[in-house]
C-alpha cells in the first residue's frame, strides 16, 4: 500500500508541478526556463540559501526582487571581483555573514537569469502539497470504508438471498402439494449438550484444541525475544524513506563509522545540521517543521538569529531498534567492508543498493525504521554457513589462511564457517 | 637429565599438615553441605499438596509476568556534536605520564580505560608496573570528594579562593613562613609554579619528603662526590650484581626500568649467546629481588652494615673495624666469594644497598668506586630525579610549625598525617598553623585536618610534565574532562598567587616552548604525539672516592649495635601497596604479594624456625611493640627465607580515611620508622606477644596442591652451557598415547600460542593487574579469597626449593618434602599460570553443554552465555586456571568496594562481556585483541604481521617474559622462542598438548655458590 500510495503521490506531485510551472511559463512576462533554474538552484545555491528565509545566506526571493538583474549576475558570477571593484552595495552585502559566497565563473548569463527567475517566483510546492495530502487521505480512508461497506452489503445480500431461496423452495413444494413439515424446534442448548455427550466428538475437539494451543505456544516460544518488525516510537519522526529513499542520501553520510568501527552509530546532530540549517521545511505560516524544531531545540539553536546556546543543549534519546545481546560481539566494518561482496551475493542485493539492505532491509522505503531481520543466532549462522567468500583469494590477509587450506585451491565454495566463523569465541567474548 | 629438585608451594605442603592432606583429598575447598541437607527435617516431611500447588501457581505466574515485556527499551544517545577524533567503537590513544613513566592511555568514547606502554619513549618504553595499570580505577573512585571543602563543609571554588587568598594576605602581612609540602615533585612546570608562588609570597619554601625515602643515597653522593643526586643505575651493563636489601626489581627507585635492564642479561636472547649475569642478594625479608637472585643469603638488619664493611675490607684489603659476621658463617663465606668475583669483574659489576642510612650508602659508594662502577654501571651525570625528598627538611618543618613560625601550609600529593613516622608530633604541630590547605582528591588523613581541601583531579584529567632523568622530559595530558568539580593544584597556586598566566595548560606549554623544545628542535604538537623528548645524554664520568671511612664505619657499627635485640623488625614497601597512596584501589588490594601471596592485609613475617622457637603458629595475632612504644596487632605469616631473629612488616596498609576499599585494611607500619642521623630508618626492634586471637590471611597460592609433579624445571648455567636442554626433560620424552588419533584440530590460518621465559619472569605481577583491567575481571574481596574464589585469569605461582639438597633422588613425592632441611636457604621460581589453551583440552570433553570448545586457531573458547555452571571443567583442568562466578560481582552490595556503582563501571572494557553469576570464565588469550588485530589487517587488505597483536599481559611485561604469536608463522617471535631447547610444557606427560611453552629457569650457580649454603 505504502508503495502504491507513494508512487501515486509522486506522480501526482510531478503532474501538478509540471502543470503549474507550464502555466507560469506561459503566463510569466519573462521567458525564462524555470525548470532549469530550479535544477541549478538545487545544485548550486540550496546548500546555503533558501527562497523565503535566511540561512547561511540571506533569503533569495526578496533579494532578487530588490536588486536589478545586471548587478545580480555580476554578484553571482564572482562576488569577490565585484567587491574588489569597490561596489558599495556589494561590500555591504558581504557583511551579512562571515562565510564568503562561492564564486560561479562557469555559469552563463542565461543560466544565471534562469536561477533568478526561479528564485523570484519561488517554489509553488505548498499548493501542490495540500492538494496531494487531501487526495491521498481521501483515497486511503475511502477505500477502507468502501471495503467494509461492500463486505456488509454482500453479507446482507447473501442472507436475504438465502431467505428468498428458502421461501421460494417452500412455495414450490407447497404448490406441488407436499406438506411441509415444520422442522422440530429442538432447543439449541439441548443440541449442544448432546454433542458434548458424544465421546468421539469430545475426543476430537480436545485433540484439536491441544494441537491449536500447542502450535501457538510452540511458535510463541520460538519467537520469544525475536523482535522482527519492532518499530518503536522515536523522539524525532525521522523518515528513512525521505532521506535515504527520495533524497538518495548515502547511508554512510550519516552512519559514518559503519565502515570503520563495530558501531554504525546514530549520527550526532551536527550531521543533521549540515542540511537542516538550510532545509527547514517551513509551513505556509512560516513555521519551521516541528520535527526539525526538535533538532534545533536539542542543540539550543535559534533559527532566526542562527546562534547556538550551549546551555540549552539536551541529548536526543533515540530508542534502539536493533538490539543484540551484550554477550554477542558484532562488528559493522567486518561485514560491510571485509565481507561486502559475499554478503551482496548471498542476500541478492542490487549493485545500486547499499550492502546494508542485506540485514536492515529496504530502509529506503521505511517511513519509520523497524527491525527487518530476526537477528537471532540461527540467522547469523545460516549466513556464515552459506555465504561464499572465495572471492577473497587474492586478498593478502587470506593468503595465509588459504595457503593452509587445499580446498580453496581446488576452487570449491568457501564459507565463513570453513574458516572458523561458527566458533563460539568468534562472536562471544 | 631431568631435574630432581623438590619444589613446594607453601608451608602447608612442605609440612604436610593434616589439614592440608585432608583438604587435598576433597574435591571442593569447602565441604559441601549435602549431609546437612539430606538429614534436615524438610526432606522427611511430606510436602502438602496445597503448598505444592501454591508454589507451582506462583512460579508460573511469576515467569509469565517476567516474560510479558515484549522488548526492553534501550535508549541510544548519540553525541550532540561528535568530536572529530572520536569514532565510537574505535579506541583513541593519548600519551601521558604516570609517576614519571611515559604511558599511553587508551580511551573509549572519552573514557580512559587502560594504560599501555608508550612505544616512543626509547629506553624508557619498559613496560608498566601494577600501580600504573591499576591507576585507571582511581579515576572512577567514588570515595573521592566531588566538590572542594572549606572547613569540612562542601563548598565551591569562589569561596575557597576567597578564603585562601584572604588567609595568604594575612600570612604575608604577618611575615610568617609559608610552606608547600609535597612528595618528590619531578614536574618542571609544577616546580616553576611553586617558584612563581614563592616570588609573590617570598616567605614560601617548598619542602619535599618521601614516605619511602632515598635521602640516604642523595646525601651519601653529596658527601662522596659533591653531587646531591640519585644516580642512574645501569643494571644492563653489570655482569655481577650484589644487592644488600635493595629490592630493585620490586620497589627500589625505578623497578620497571631496572627489570628491563636486569633481564636483558638473563633472558633467552642473552642465554643463547651463552651470557648471563650473576646476582647475589643479602637481605632480611624475602623480597621479589631476593627471589630472583642466583644466590640469596638471609642476614639480619644489624648484620647489613658489618657485611658491607667485610666486603669493603675484602676488596680493598683495608682493615676497617666492625666487619665481623661471627653468627652468620654462610654470609661470611658468601661475602668472600663475592669480593673475589667483584674484583674479577671490575667495571662490569654493581653493588647496591636499600638502606637509607648515609653512612651505609657512603660505604657502598666506596665499594663501587673500588670496583670501577662509576662511569659504567653507575652514572652520576645523567641523574635520576624520581626522588628528591629530604628527611631533615621535613623534620625541620615540624619544628617550625611547633614554634608557631608557619602561617600557611599546603599539602601537594602528600599525606604526612598517615605516612610520616611521628604522625602525632606532626598533627600537634599542624594544629598551630592558621592556614592549612590540602590538594588531596579525598578527605584523607591530612586533608581531614586542613581548613580547605582544594580537590585535585587525577593525572588522567590533568596537564603536566615530568623530568625523571636529567635531559629526559615527558608530558602529562588530560584524556577526559575533570569528572568532579576539581581543579589542578598548580592551577590553584597560579590563581592564588595572581600569576600573569592563569591557565595551567598555557603555563605548561609556555614552559616547554621556552625551556625544553628549542633545545631539541621539536614542536608542542610533536610532544603531544610522542609524549617524550630526550636531549643527548652526557657521558658518564668516573669518580674516585677520597673520604676517610673511619667515622663512617663507626657510625655503621653503632647503628648496627642498636639493632641487636631479640627481634629486629624490617619495615619495607610491599609491591601491591607501595607507600599506601593508592590504598583505595581494589585491584591493588587484591593483587597477591608476589612472595607471600597474601591479599588485603599486611602481616608480620617470621622465619619458620623463629616461629617455632617462639611458639607461634601461622595466623596467630601478635602484639608487636616497637622500640618507640608504638604497638599494633598483626597476624603471623611464616616466611621461608626470612632471616632468623628478624621480622618484616609492610608499609602502606592501615589507612583510616582513604575510602571504601582501603579503609582499615591491615595496620599502619609507618610509626615504626625512626629518624636518626638525619635520615629515616626503616628498621626497629620489637617485642612480640601473642594475643590468643587468629586472623586467617587471604592467601591465593595455598589453594591447590600440585601433588609433587614435575612442573618447574630448572638448570644451572654451567649445565645449560654444556647442554641447552639441560633440566628441561626434553631428552626423556614420555611415550604418548593419544585418544584422539583421528580427530585432529585443523589449524587453518593462525595457531595462537605463547612462550613464557621463566628466567625472564621476575614475578612482579604487573601482568595480573593488566589482565584484570583488560578483561573486566572482578575483585572479590578478602573473605572470598579465603574461600579460594579469587577471579584472576592469570596468576603467578611461586615455588620454593632448597639450595642445599642432594641431587639424584628422583621426583619428589609429596611426603618426602617434610624430611628435607634448612628452610632459611630457599630458592624461588615464579611461574605465570594461565589457561594453556590445550589442543586436547580436558575441560572441553566434560562440558555437558559444549560451552567450552576448541577453535581452528588454537584457542580454547569459553561461551559464557552457554555455560550452565556445572564446574566440571574446572575440576577437570589440570592447571586449575578456570574461575567460577559465585556472585554478580558488579551488582551485589556485598562487593561494595569495586564495581557496584554506575560510576566505577565506566572503567569496563566495552569489548569484553561482563560475566554474570553462575558461569565459568578463564583466560581467552585476549581474544578481543586478536579479533581487532585481524580485522584491522583485513580492512587494510594486508597480511597479519607478527607483533600486530599483543596480549595485555605480554604488553605490560617489563621483562618481555611473555611472547604471544602465531605458531604457523615460522618467523614469528613465538615460533623462534618455542624452538629453543629450553622449552618444556607443563604436565606434557598427560598429553593435553598445551599451547603455552615454558622455558627452563637457569640459575647462575656453581659449586662455589652452593658451598656457601652448606
Amino acid at each position: 500500500m505504502r508503495n502504491i500510495s507513494l508512487i501515486f503521490r509522486k506522480g501526482l506531485k510531478s503532474v501538478f508541478v509540471f502543470a503549474i510551472l507550464s502555466f507560469l511559463m506561459v503566463a510569466g512576462a519573462q521567458a525564462q526556463d524555470l525548470v532549469e533554474g530550479k535544477t541549478l538552484f538545487k545544485g548550486k545555491c540550496a546548500s546555503c540559501h533558501a527562497l523565503d528565509q535566511n540561512a547561511t545566506g540571506p533569503a533569495l526571493t526578496p533579494k532578487m526582487n530588490e536588486r536589478e538583474e545586471g548587478y545580480l549576475i555580476k554578484w553571482i558570477r564572482n562576488n569577490v571581483e565585484l567587491r574588489a571593484s569597490g561596489d558599495k552595495t556589494a561590500i555591504e552585502a558581504a557583511n551579512y555573514s562571515p562565510t564568503e559566497m562561492t564564486a560561479f565563473p562557469t555559469l552563463t548569463d542565461d543560466q544565471i537569469k534562469n536561477i533568478i527567475a526561479y528564485a523570484k517566483v519561488g517554489e509553488p510546492k505548498k499548493i501542490v502539497d495540500a492538494g496531494t495530502a487531501v487526495v491521498d487521505e481521501g483515497v486511503s480512508t475511502l477505500s477502507l470504508l468502501g471495503v467494509i461497506a461492500i463486505i456488509i452489503v454482500s453479507i446482507i445480500v447473501l442472507v436475504v438471498l438465502g431467505r428468498a431461496i428458502k421461501m421460494l423452495e417452500r412455495l414450490i413444494l407447497q404448490k406441488q402439494g407436499i406438506e411441509v413439515v415444520e422442522e422440530e424446534n429442538v432447543s439449541l442448548a439441548v443440541g449442544i449438550k448432546g454433542l458434548f455427550k458424544n465421546k468421539k466428538f469430545v475426543f476430537f475437539f480436545v485433540i484439536c484444541l491441544i494441537a491449536v494451543l500447542g502450535s501457538f505456544g510452540w511458535m510463541g516460544m520460538w519467537n520469544t525475544g525475536v523482535h522482527t518488525g519492532y518499530q518503536p516510537v522515536q523522539p524525532i519522526k525521522f523518515s528513512h524513506e525521505l532521506h535515504a529513499g527520495i533524497n538518495q542520501i548515502d547511508c554512510q553520510y550519516c552512519h559514518t563509522s559503519a565502515f570503520k568501527s563495530k558501531n554504525s552509530t546514530i549520527p550526532s546532530l551536527n550531521v543533521c545540521m549540515n542540511c537542516h540549517k538550510a532545509v527547514q521545511a517551513r509551513k505556509e505560516d512560516g513555521q519551521i517543521s516541528p520535527e526539525i524544531m526538535k533538532i534545533y531545540n536539542a542543540l539550543g539553536y535559534d533559527a532566526d538569529k542562527q546562534t547556538y546556546d550551549k546551555t540549552k543543549e539536551k541529548p536526543v534519546e533515540w530508542v534502539r531498534v536493533h538490539n543484540l545481546p551484550d554477550f554477542a560481539y558484532f562488528n559493522h566494518a567486518q561485514h560491510v567492508v571485509v565481507g561486502e561482496a559475499a554478503i551482496r551475493k548471498q542476500a541478492g542485493i542490487k549493485p545500486t543498493d547499499p550492502v546494508c539492505f542485506a540485514c536492515h532491509g529496504p530502509v529506503n522505503t521505511m517511513e519509520e525504521i523497524y527491525q527487518y531481520s530476526p537477528l537471532t543466532m540461527k540467522w547469523c549462522i545460516n549466513c556464515h554457513k552459506e555465504a561464499d567468500i572465495s572471492g577473497k583469494k587474492n586478498d593478502a590477509f587470506y593468503a595465509n589462511v588459504i595457503a593452509a587450506h587445499e580446498k580453496i585451491k581446488k576452487g570449491e565454495k568457501i564459507t565463513p564457517a570453513a574458516l572458523g566463523g561458527l566458533e563460539c569465541g568468534k562472536c562471544h567474548y | 637429565m631431568e631435574s630432581n629438585k623438590k619444589y613446594w608451594k607453601g608451608l602447608e605442603e612442605y609440612n604436610n599438615t593434616p589439614d592440608f592432606v585432608e583438604n587435598n583429598k576433597n574435591e571442593f575447598a569447602e565441604s559441601l553441605p549435602i549431609e546437612d541437607v539430606l538429614s534436615e527435617a524438610g526432606l522427611s516431611t511430606v510436602t502438602p499438596r496445597r503448598d505444592f500447588l501454591k508454589a507451582l501457581g506462583f512460579g508460573l505466574g511469576a515467569v509469565t509476568l517476567a516474560a510479558c515485556q515484549k522488548a526492553p527499551v534501550h535508549k541510544s544517545i548519540p553525541y550532540l556534536i561528535r568530536p572529530e577524533e572520536v569514532v565510537p567503537g574505535i579506541p583513541n590513544y593519548y600519551v601521558s605520564t604516570y609517576k614519571g613513566n611515559s604511558v599511553l592511555v587508551k580511551t573509549v568514547v572519552g573514557r580512559p580505560i587502560k594504560i599501555e606502554v608508550n612505544p616512543n619513549a626509547g629506553p624508557f618504553s619498559t613496560g608498566t608496573d601494577a600501580q600504573a595499570q591499576a591507576s585507571v580505577l582511581d579515576l572512577y573512585d567514588v570515595s573521592k570528594l566531588k566538590t572542594p571543602l572549606l572547613k569540612k563543609e562542601e563548598s565551591n571554588w569562589a569561596e575557597v579562593d576567597a578564603f585562601v587568598k584572604g588567609e595568604l594576605n594575612k600570612a604575608q602581612a604577618s611575615g610568617k613562613k609559608i610552606r608547600v609540602v609535597s612528595s618528590s615533585l619531578n614536574s618542571p612546570s609544577a616546580k616553576a609554579v611553586i617558584a612563581d608562588f614563592a616570588a609573590k609570597y617570598p616567605t614560601t619554601k617548598h619542602v619535599q619528603y618521601d614516605a619511602v625515602s632515598y635521602t640516604g643515597i642523595i646525601k651519601a653522593n653529596e658527601n662522596s662526590f659533591g653531587k646531591a643526586v640519585l644516580p642512574k643505575y645501569n643494571f644492563d651493563k653489570a655482569d655481577l650484581i650484589v644487592s644488600f636489601a635493595a629490592d630493585f626489581l620490586g620497589t627500589w627507585i625505578s623497578p620497571e626500568e631496572f627489570t628491563a635492564q636486569y633481564i636483558s642479561n638473563r633472558n633467552n636472547k642473552s642465554l643463547e649467546k651463552g651470557k648471563m649475569s650473576r646476582h647475589f642478594q643479602f637481605e632480611t625479608g624475602m623480597s621479589l629481588t631476593g627471589t630472583n637472585a642466583d644466590t640469596r643469603l638471609p642476614i639480619k638488619l644489624s648484620e647489613e652494615g658489618p657485611a658491607l664493611i667485610t666486603l669493603y675490607n675484602e676488596i680493598t684489603g683495608s682493615n676497617l673495624p666492625g666487619g665481623a659476621l661471627a653468627n652468620n658463617v654462610n654470609a661470611d663465606k658468601a661475602l668472600k666469594l663475592v669480593a673475589k668475583e667483584l674484583l674479577q669483574n671490575k667495571g662490569k659489576a654493581l653493588v647496591v644497598a636499600g638502606s637509607n642510612d648515609v653512612s651505609t650508602q657512603t660505604l657502598v659508594n666506596a665499594i663501587n668506586a673500588a670496583i670501577g662502577s662509576y662511569g659504567t654501571t653507575i652514572d652520576l651525570d645523567n641523574a635520576c630525579q624520581r626522588y628528591e625528598g629530604n628527611d631533615a627538611a621535613f623534620a625541620e618543618l615540624i619544628d617550625e610549625m611547633n614554634r608557631g613560625e608557619v602561617a600557611a601550609v599546603f599539602f601537594l600529593n602528600s599525606n604526612p598525617a598517615y605516612d610520616v613516622s611521628n604522625a602525632k608530633a606532626f598533627t600537634t604541630a599542624l594544629a598551630k598553623v592558621p592556614l592549612k590547605v590540602s590538594f588531596a582528591d579525598r578527605a584523607d588523613e591530612t586533608a581531614d585536618l586542613c581548613d580547605a581541601v582544594a580537590i585535585t583531579p587525577s593525572y588522567l584529567e590533568s596537564w603536566g610534565d615530568a623530568n625523571t632523568y636529567q635531559g629526559f622530559y615527558s608530558i602529562v595530558q588530560p584524556t577526559i574532562n575533570p569528572v568532579f568539580n576539581s581543579r589542578q593544584a598548580e592551577q590553584s597556586l597560579l590563581m592564588w598567587s595572581d600569576n600573569a598566566i592563569q591557565d595551567y595548560y598555557k603555563y605548561v606549554r609556555n614552559n616547554w616552548e621556552k625551556n625544553v623544545l628549542p633545545f631539541v628542535g621539536k614542536t608542542w604538537k610533536d610532544v603531544l604525539q610522542s609524549g617524550v623528548v630526550s636531549g643527548t645524554a652526557k657521558t658518564a664520568g668516573s669518580y674516585t672516592f677520597g673520604l676517610s671511612l673511619n667515622a663512617v664505619a663507626s657510625s655503621i657499627v653503632t647503628s648496627s649495635k642498636a639493632l641487636q635485640k631479640e627481634i629486629e623488625v624490617h619495615i619495607y614497601e610491599s609491591i601491591p601497596m607501595r607507600d599506601g597512596k593508592n590504598a583505595n584501589n581494589a585491584f591493588l588490594q587484591e593483587l597477591p604479594d608476589p612472595v607471600s601471596k597474601v591479599t588485603w592485609d599486611n602481616y608480620i613475617a617470621l622465619a619458620p624456625k623463629q616461629a617455632e622457637k617462639l611458639g607461634y603458629k601461622e595466623f596467630d595475632v601478635l602484639t608487636v611493640k616497637g622500640e618507640n612504644g608504638y604497638s599494633v596487632e598483626l597476624p603471623v605469616l611464616i616466611q621461608p627465607g626470612q632471616a632468623m631473629g628478624t621480622a618484616s612488616i609492610a608499609l602502606g596498609y592501615g589507612r583510616s580515611k582513604v575510602g571504601k576499599a582501603g579503609d582499615n585494611v591491615g595496620k599502619n607500619a609507618f610509626p615504626f620508622v625512626s629518624f636518626s642521623n638525619g635520615t629515616l630508618k626503616y628498621a626497629t626492634t620489637a617485642t612480640l606477644a601473642a594475643t590468643g586471637a587468629k586472623n586467617e590471611l587471604a592467601q591465593t597460592q595455598t589453594h591447590y596442591s600440585f601433588e609433587g609433579r614435575n612442573i618447574i624445571r630448572e638448570a644451572s648455567l654451567k649445565d645449560f652451557l654444556k647442554d641447552p636442554a639441560a633440566g628441561s626433560g626434553n631428552h626423556h620424552k614420555h611415550k604418548v598415547y593419544d585418544l584422539w588419533t583421528t580427530d585432529k584440530h585443523e589449524k587453518l590460518g593462525n595457531d595462537w600460542v605463547m612462550a613464557i621465559d621463566l628466567n625472564a619472569c621476575t614475578g612482579c605481577s604487573a601482568c595480573i593487574v593488566a589482565c584484570n583491567v583488560e578483561n573486566n575481571i572482578p575483585v572479590v574481596g578478602k573473605d572470598e579469597v579465603r574461600r579460594r574464589r579469587e577471579m584472576h585469569w592469570l596468576r603467578i605461582d611461586r615455588y620454593y626449593s632448597f639450595n642445599d639438597e642432594k641431587t639424584g633422588e628422583g621426583v619428589t613425592e609429596e611426603k618426602e618434602i617434610a624430611h628435607m632441611s634448612n628452610l632459611d636457604n630457599v630458592s624461588v621460581v615464579h611461574q605465570p599460570m594461565l589457561c594453556q589453551h590445550c589442543d586436547h583440552a580436558p575441560c572441553e570433553t566434560v562440558c555437558p553443554v559444549l560451552a567450552t570448545v576448541h577453535s581452528s586457531d588454537g584457542l580454547n573458547h569459553m561461551a559464557y552465555n552457554r555455560c550452565v555452571g556445572t564446574r566440571y571443567c574446572a575440576n577437570n583442568c589440570p592447571y586449575k586456571v578456570r574461575r567460577f562466578n559465585w556472585f554478580n560481582y558488579w551488582n551485589d552490595s556485598r562487593f561494595d568496594n569495586y564495581l557496584n556503582n554506575e560510576f566505577t563501571q565506566l572503567v569496563l572494557n566495552p569489548d569484553v562481556t561482563t560475566r554474570s553469576r553462575g558461569v565459568m570464565e578463564k583466560c581467552s588469550m585476549c581474544i578481543q585483541r586478536i579479533q581487532a588485530g585481524k580485522l584491522s589487517a583485513k580492512l587494510d587488505k594486508r597480511a597479519l604481521k607478527d607483533g600486530d597483536i599483543k596480549t595485555a599481559c605480554q604488553q605490560v611485561c617489563p621483562a618481555n617474559a611473555i611472547v604471544f604469536g602465531d605458531k604457523n608463522d615460522p618467523n614469528s617471535e613465538v615460533s623462534k622462542a618455542l624452538r629453543s631447547e629450553r622449552v618444556y610444557y607443563v604436565l606434557e606427560e598427560i598429553n593435553v598438548q598445551p599451547g603455552i611453552g615454558y622455558m627452563t629457569k637457569i640459575r647462575n650457580i656453581d659449586s662455589e655458590t652452593k658451598e656457601v649454603h652448606a
